[in-house]
């Protein structure tokens, strides 16, 4: 977790390689086995060209990095808004990164407003969006 | 869980789904956290929970034929944790349709309830639809 919470501090990226093993697996855990995730034959008549992952898989490790940062803060009493903007395909390697763009106070309760973005190997943005998390009552 | 399908065209503002019920057992988080490769922390992760409520409701309503569904984009709000093998409530309904061109958006809202009926998860869903 972050030992200090000021703006203008990263946040610890997260890295990870896309699979199609790895979107079958969300595929099942999730139950969203749409086929332009999980059928090759299906996807590549799309114009998309071949499949692509699930946009919450990114979502997920984007949860990772605010959790690794903020721990139960993030959990309980987090909020993000995220467009998917592009789509990351099996073989491509995502990198999330965020930052924290201000500490605010209101009504005695700080809060994290923070920014990040989810980019893939060619440096095109995946998933761009903000989260704020609520931290402890007074705590600056 | 829902079974009926619902038509795309049915879908209008306001409309409300079937409330969806799902019991988040230790088999479907620890597949949840090999498939995002996590280690976990002893509770649901909140987008597992996510993860499988818009997975329910993208499947309780059938597309126009040749019509692709994409997630756009999402917004979500935690309130609380919730225990592993802990039973959860969906109330999902349709906020926004926007038509333009072949290009269509369907704005789901949704709130997610634990057992004792606190608000654990709200969130907003665009899904973008194409031919």
């Amino acid at each position: 977790m972050l030992t200090e919470i000021q703006e203008g501090k990263t946040l610890n990226p997260v890295v990870k390689h896309i699979t199609q093993e790895k979107i079958n697996l969300y595929a099942e855990a999730s139950g969203d086995f749409n086929p332009i995730h999980v059928d090759e034959s299906f996807a590549a008549k799309t114009p998309f060209g071949g499949t692509i992952a699930h946009g919450m898989l990114n979502l997920a490790y984007v949860s990772e990095m605010m959790t690794s940062a903020f721990g139960q803060n993030w959990l309980s009493g987090g909020k993000l808004r995220a467009k998917f903007k592009e789509a990351a395909r099996p073989g491509d390697t995502v990198t999330i990164n965020g930052k924290i763009d201000c500490v605010e106070q209101k009504d005695d309760v700080s809060y994290a407003n923070c920014s990040f973005e989810c980019r893939n190997q060619k440096g095109e943005v995946i998933v761009a969006g903000e989260a704020i998390v609520k931290l402890s009552i007074g705590k600056r | 869980m829902q079974g009926n399908t619902v038509n795309y065209e049915e879908l209008i503002p306001g409309y409300e789904f079937s409330p969806t019920s799902y019991e988040l057992s230790a088999s479907l988080v620890s597949k949840y956290l090999q498939a995002v490769d996590s280690a976990g922390d002893g509770f649901v992760p909140p987008l597992a929970i996510t993860a499988c409520v818009i997975a329910t409701m993208a499947g309780s309503f059938s597309l126009p034929p040749g019509t692709v569904a994409i997630h756009a984009s999402q917004e979500l709000e935690f309130f609380k944790l919730v225990p592993i093998g802990a039973a959860i409530e969906c109330h999902t309904r349709v906020a926004q349709k926007i038509t333009r061109g072949k290009m269509s958006m369907l704005i789901l809202e949704l709130d997610i309830f634990d057992q004792g009926k606190e608000k654990v998860q709200s969130g907003k869903t665009t899904i973008a639809l194409t031919t």
